[in-house]
């Protein structure tokens, strides 16, 4: 028995395209063939009108890891989501979902014109299956996410369209799920909502859940996922780190000349640790940078890292950035960034070395200032690193506490 | 694109981006081909199959709640008479009847009394709701288009949802008739205590029927229509306006072959005529009333066409977002 959250085994799918017979000439056999075996399942032959949907696919995803998708129309990624969520069982093979699942996909389709916003945050809340309590429970956060606290007493057909996708995705993001599949849902609302959307999906990441994310937004992969799959005509073609599987998706693979310092949209000017030269293991250390972003073509997939590596060793030992946090970098402009990094490491010396990153492509485009770290003796060290890294994002001039608007930390 | 088999050989023009990525597990894989003899996933038994529907009905108990909630808020949220809502429809049914049996008795001498009228109101319940949730739950699939097609939850909630809706519905008409019957000359007797197993017999055979008709709905687009038709004229029937025996014996029994007719006929009885529905009742002329056979006849058909229902209706669920 495997220990993965999601299993699918040589899956196949057949359906059926164009009109499907539906009068009644033909009930009693149809009725009676799906008495006797499992309807479609039965029959293994392809008939005229049908087709695989998909063919001997396979993969498994694991607390923790995340399941990119990609692949063009018709590939059969929605058959794939719609075997995950159990909507549709397969032709042949085998598919399992451990535990609740948390699918953002449809987010409102259980809502009701003529309820409220309220009454329909209880429908909707009980279709993906929670109960009465859970959601009363959450009722006020989810209002709160959702923005709308002046409106949840309206009918939802008064309200706009992104309120209503806002309120389908608040609902969504709160159901605690134990695999969490997710189907381009990220175009939810303005950019602000997106930015807290992501948000919410990076924190589900960063709590083990596993993900299952299809999209054609490649970059969005390469954020969240560690690996991905590529589908065409209803099997995998290719499957390896999201990088790669970009790669083989949109062909420019290895051969693409490195993007240069010059290119990236992003610059770090200056970085601040606001720590004596000797911490002791265990200590929360700010780490602030500055810098500033140019309109420029990349500059909506650049994401700001932190690596923290051991000078005796050169390994990096835990790094974050903007994107896996959540925080967006301005369009344009100044920023100021402040990171805190828990020093959960043994006793040694460190760098902290600051860098953009090219989400896309997974390359360094510009290398940031960095800064040197001796970390003491603390109380004992246990188990893996994890520097429990909280970001936040100032933008505007760099005069120290300035009144421009902070992005929640996530 | 294209049915053909070989028209998909061309699948494989994306390898050759791929073929020097070398990750694990990754990498590229062969064209694969369907091998029929490999054995499917062991098929579920019939019990397997059943409890499996119960579980997740029961675990999606809360959206059968919202569901039959939202039904309810809003057939009364836009209705003008709001709980009048409820009583109308019945009370439509007991004028006709009353409409119906002057016109039948005028002749006979045996004018209609407050006993038949009691008889008709009793019966006219029960029919309403069965018809009510009928129509409702057959197009309960067809009408959530978007909910069966994108999302997950045991599809047997909506038939359900709406057969709870008009049970409310019911309940509330129960209890007006509850304080009108006195006034008919109705009074209360042991044999009421009959009145809760037809209306759970009643139920279940509801439920049966609401299951099998959203799912033959769902399949066949037409049987919509032809579940109208039999609404309609079903009540011809069913005995609503009627009491078998006025048909004479060979009549009756035949009347009788319908599973609604025994609950119907049960509840008049038992309210009624506060007959003990365990002892058979025989006519002044011979015909036979009520014999316990016909309440064994009824639950057969409300056990056995609920446990049907509830196979086909989960054995096809998963084809629905398919077909619909």
């Amino acid at each position: 028995m495997s220990d993965a959250s999601v299993s699918f085994r040589r899956v196949w799918k057949k359906f059926r395209y164009g009109e499907i017979h539906n009068s009644l000439r033909d009930l009693l056999p149809a009725l009676g063939r799906r008495l006797i075996g499992r309807g479609v399942r039965s029959s293994h032959d392809l008939e005229s009108g049908d087709f695989w949907a998909l063919r001997d696919v396979s993969f498994e995803v694991r607390p923790g890891e995340a399941l990119g998708i990609i692949g063009p129309n018709g590939a059969g990624k929605s058959t794939v989501l719609k075997l995950l969520t159990r909507i549709v069982r397969p032709t042949r093979g085998g598919c399992t979902v451990r535990g609740r699942i948390g699918a953002l996909i449809e987010l409102s389709a259980g809502f009701h014109p003529d309820l409220t916003g309220r009454e329909n945050v209880f429908l909707q809340g009980s279709i993906m299956g929670m109960h009465r309590r859970e959601i009363a429970a959450k009722f006020d956060e989810i209002v709160e996410f959702a923005g709308i606290p002046d409106f949840i007493d309206t009918p939802v057909k008064r309200y706009s369209s992104g309120m209503h996708a806002r309120l389908g995705f608040a609902i969504a993001a709160h159901l605690d799920p134990d695999v969490l599949i997710i189907d381009e849902v990220l175009a939810v609302g303005d950019a602000a909502f997106q930015q807290k959307a992501f948000g919410r999906i990076a924190e589900m990441r960063r709590q083990q859940v596993p993900l299952v994310v299809v999209s054609h937004q490649l970059d969005r992969i390469a954020q969240l996922c560690t690996k991905a799959i590529l589908l065409n005509r209803g099997r995998v073609v290719h499957s390896g780190t999201p990088r790669e599987t970009i790669a083989a998706y949109v062909g420019t693979g290895e051969s693409t000349a490195d993007p240069i310092a010059g290119d990236a949209a992003t610059r770090i000017d200056s970085m601040i640790v606001n720590a004596p030269d000797q911490v002791p293991s265990g200590t929360v250390i700010t780490v602030t940078l500055t810098g500033t972003v140019r309109p420029h073509w990349t500059g909506t997939r650049e994401s700001v890292v932190l690596r923290v590596a051991s000078v005796e060793t050169g390994t990096t030992v835990f790094s974050t950035d903007t994107a896996l946090s959540g925080v967006a970098l301005p369009y344009a402009g100044p920023f100021t960034l402040e990171m805190d990094l828990q020093l959960n490491v043994p006793a040694n010396v460190y760098t902290i070395q600051s860098l953009v990153l090219d989400t896309l492509t997974s390359r360094e485009v510009f290398p940031g200032p960095g800064a040197q770290i001796d970390v003491g003796e603390g109380p004992p060290f246990v188990g893996s690193v994890q520097m429990n890294p909280r970001v936040r994002m100032r933008e505007g001039e760099h005069a120290g506490a300035s009144s421009g608007g902070i992005t929640p930390v996530v | 694109m294209t049915p053909a088999a070989d028209g998909r050989a061309t699948a494989v023009d994306l390898d050759s981006r791929s073929a020097n990525a070398q990750a694990p597990p990754s990498g590229r894989s062969p064209e694969p081909s369907y091998d029929p003899a490999v054995d499917d996933e062991p098929s579920p038994t019939y019990g397997q199959d059943l409890r499996e529907a119960a579980t997740e009905l029961w675990r999606f108990r809360e959206m059968l709640y919202q569901l039959t909630l939202r039904d309810v808020r809003i057939r009364y949220k836009q209705a003008v008479i709001g709980f009048g809502w409820a009583l109308l429809m019945p009370a439509l049914v007991v004028l006709s009847g009353c409409v119906v049996r002057y016109a039948m008795t005028r002749r006979s001498g045996a004018l209609l009394d407050l006993a038949g009228i009691a008889s008709i109101s009793v019966k006219a319940l029960p029919w309403s709701f069965f018809v009510g949730t009928i129509s409702f739950a057959t197009q309960s699939l067809t009408g959530n288009l978007q909910l069966v097609s994108k999302v997950y939850f045991p599809r047997a909630v909506l038939p359900l949802a709406a057969t709870f809706g008009q049970a409310f519905d019911a309940a509330i008409g129960a209890i007006v008739l509850a304080f009108v019957l006195p006034f008919l000359g109705v009074h209360a007797s042991v044999a009421l205590l009959w009145v809760p197993v037809l209306a759970l017999l009643l139920f279940l055979l509801t439920v049966a029927a609401s299951l099998f008709l959203s799912c033959a709905n769902l399949f066949f687009r037409d049987v919509k229509y032809i579940v109208q038709v039999m609404l309609t004229f079903g009540i011809f029937f069913t005995p609503v306006f009627f009491d078998p025996e006025m048909m004479g014996s060979r009549l009756a029994r035949l009347v009788m072959l319908n599973p609604l007719s025994p609950l119907l006929e049960g509840l008049r009885l038992a309210i009624v005529d506060q007959h003990d529905l365990l002892v058979p009742l025989v006519a002044a002329d011979g015909v036979l009333v009520w014999s316990p056979a016909y309440l064994a006849y009824a639950t057969l058909w409300a056990i056995v066409g609920l446990a049907a229902s509830a196979m086909i209706f989960h054995r096809s669920e998963f084809v629905f977002a398919e077909y619909i």
